[in-house]
């Protein structure tokens, strides 16, 4: 006889459930929504908030790094060279902390009704890329104001790579928040010492510098952590500087591809199992 | 913390460290099976169910099963206080995995369902508890999975909306072939609405079979007293294509029993039933007390009368100090003509009885369940 379905300890090493995942398209589009729409009731300047927070963070940067600091933007306007950088960090951040807690923050459901758990982090980050876009259309305006004022910006060819940055910093998070997510359904305090280390890790990142400015020496490790080409991949784009190698962004495209089967892996391996921890 | 786990792993990991919430269960459900878990708590009716329905995995064993599952071990699992009654209603049936156009197909029959009304587009987080309830039970009873698990979740709401998902789901059972597989205390919707039982005790499977004996199974097991047995319609009710039971009630001097009866209470037994033939039957019904060992006691029959079409009603007065201290189980049967077995209504009622007279030690191995008035009196010849 077949079965539809079985549940025992053993399960295949390798099972990803693509077409159990498309079944639950809808409820993934509706954890999206949801989301979306509670965290604005009841607030005060609701979605402005997604507006002004990389705006404000942005004026800050200028004022500390770019006037008093004193660190420099390859010529381009600080307030243009910031934006983008902190959307794309934030965009990357926010993915990462909102996938890594599936199972704490979750866990009231997946301990009472079945679906792919993997339907929870996918939804944060659609939730999280609309936010992000909502960001990135705000700098778009700022800067056609800028060029239409200004004079010319250097737009060229290189935003048709915006994709494949945004698919690098979405990538990076979902890959590495699926594999926490395991850990931090045991051990709680990881969540707090991950906050940590995303604070410093933004130093790592080239958020308030241009990798440029980076020692020749450190460069290859530099362009090793995929956020480095999916932030400058951004800045080429709008500002044609700095230049983007075509190998670095392969090399990270490749290991945020990898990270991403292992981190699904890792979390179908675990999806039921952590539910004994919770 | 990592940190402690070496000294954890110090502390010997004994075989009977572990406590096997479920052992050695092994059953089967064919398509369209009603099928109800009783037991005690901690029995592991609850686990079993979170097993079926994928939410937790078995240390060993396996479960296998064909068709779409849907699983309310709770109600309104993932609602979101902030949202509408409306984006609820889609959140939690895509979470129960229905897709938006089932949600759509079934929209209006689950707001009707909820009367909820007007306050369909207001945030849940502003509904009564009771509207909270309501809303979401609609929204899984209207699911058509090919099988639904519920746990418990019968026992939430006000009793009319109970009855209503009763009604709904004793519907579900005639119209469709659904398999339901669901837990409760309340032994007498098990009765009701299943063909079948399971019964746990300490996480073994102590039997499965059809409702009436495994549940007679556990009333003697388990020491669980039913002393009243009623039914709206002769639609639901126990019975056959003659007549049916609409009520079986022990009262102990007048009133509803709830726990443990004094011997000095003076009690009746009140049961009601319907002709539903069309024909005038020749009826007779007769009360039959077993102890729990199922020892008879005594049993006693009424007159024959003729009865139409309709309602009967009959009562049976047990006097005060007759009963001993000890458990009982009420068999009802109705007979037509004397002698032909027209319907059996085994377990109706069970009762305990609990005084504080001692019988004398001296006679307490002649200890028998009944203690008649026949007084002995006692003479001395001057």
């Amino acid at each position: 006889m077949k079965w539809d379905w079985q549940v025992s300890k053993s399960q295949p090493w390798f099972r990803i459930g693509f077409r159990e995942l498309l079944n639950y398209k809808d409820l993934i589009l509706r954890f999206s929504r949801r989301d979306l729409i509670a965290s604005y009731q009841q607030t005060l300047i609701g979605p402005f908030w997604l507006i002004l927070q990389p705006v404000l963070t942005t004026v800050t940067y200028v004022i500390i790094f770019s006037n008093v600091v004193k660190i420099s933007t390859n010529g381009v306007p600080p307030l243009l060279f910031y934006l983008p950088g902190i959307i794309t960090w934030n965009y990357f951040s926010e993915c990462l902390s909102s996938t890594m807690n599936t199972f704490q923050y979750n866990g009231h459901i997946f301990g009472k009704v079945y679906f792919p758990r993997l339907v929870v982090p996918i939804s944060q980050v659609i939730t999280s890329s609309f936010r992000m876009l909502i960001q990135f259309s705000i700098f778009v305006i700022i800067y056609a104001s800028y060029q239409a004022y200004n004079g010319p910006l250097h737009l060229n060819y290189g935003i048709v790579w915006l994709p494949v940055a945004w698919f690098l910093a979405a990538g990076f998070a979902l890959s590495l928040g699926l594999m926490i997510s395991v850990a931090t359904a045991k051990y709680r305090d990881l969540d707090s010492v991950m906050q940590f280390v995303l604070r410093l890790l933004m130093f790592a990142v080239p958020v308030i510098y241009s990798s440029t400015i980076v020692p020749a020496a450190l460069r290859p490790y530099f362009w090793l952590n995929p956020l480095t080409p999916a932030i400058e991949l951004v800045r080429f784009g709008f500002f044609g500087t700095p230049e983007v190698a075509l190998s670095s962004t392969l090399i990270a495209v490749g290991i945020v591809a990898l990270l991403c089967i292992a981190g699904v892996i890792i979390f179908k391996r675990n999806e039921v199992r952590v539910m004994d921890t919770l | 913390m990592l940190w402690w786990k070496k000294k954890d792993q110090g502390e010997a990991l004994s075989a009977d460290a572990y406590f096997w919430a479920l052992k050695d269960v092994s059953f089967e459900i064919k398509r369209g099976d009603v099928v109800g878990i009783i037991g005690k708590n901690g029995a592991g009716k609850s686990t079993l169910l979170k097993i079926i329905s994928r939410v937790v995995l078995p240390t060993s064993g396996i479960v296998r099963g064909n068709g779409r599952v849907a699983s309310l071990l709770e109600v309104g699992t993932g609602f979101h206080p902030e949202l509408t009654g409306r984006e609820n209603i889609y959140l939690n049936g895509n979470i129960l995995g229905l897709n938006k156009r089932e949600i759509g197909s079934r929209f209006d029959e689950i707001v009707a369902f909820s009367e909820i009304g007007a306050f369909l587009d207001t945030p849940v987080k502003r509904y009564s508890s009771g509207m909270y309830v309501r809303l979401a039970f609609s929204i899984a009873i209207h699911m058509d999975p090919d099988i639904l698990i519920l746990d418990e979740v019968l026992s939430v709401g006000d009793v009319d909306f109970q009855k209503k998902c009763l009604r709904k789901i004793g519907e579900i059972t005639k119209t469709t072939e659904q398999t339901i597989i669901f837990v409760s205390h309340n032994v007498q919707s098990v009765r009701t609405l299943c063909n079948q039982a399971l019964y746990l005790e300490k996480g073994k499977l102590i039997a499965h079979g059809d409702t009436e004996s495994v549940v007679s199974k556990y009333l003697l097991r388990e020491h669980v007293y039913v002393p009243a047995q009623r039914y709206e319609a002769a639609g639901i009710a126990p019975g056959n294509d003659i007549i049916r039971i609409r009520e079986v009630e022990l009262l102990a001097e007048g009133r509803n029993v709830d726990g443990a009866i004094s011997a000095d209470d003076e009690l009746s037994l009140v049961f009601s039933f319907w002709n539903i033939s069309e024909v005038s039957l020749h009826v007779m019904a007769s009360i039959v007390l077993v102890d729990f060992i199922g020892e008879c006691v005594f049993s006693v029959h009424s007159e024959c009368i003729r009865m139409q079409r309709g309602l009967a009603r009959g009562e049976c007065i047990i006097p005060s100090g007759f009963l001993r201290d000890g458990s009982y189980v009420v068999h009802l049967f109705f007979a037509r003509n004397d002698h032909e077995t027209l319907f059996e209504f085994r377990q109706c009622v069970s009762f305990e009885i609990k005084s504080q007279h001692r019988v004398p030690a001296f006679i307490s191995k002649w200890q028998s369940p009944i203690s008649p008035a026949f007084p002995i009196i006692l003479t001395q010849p001057d």
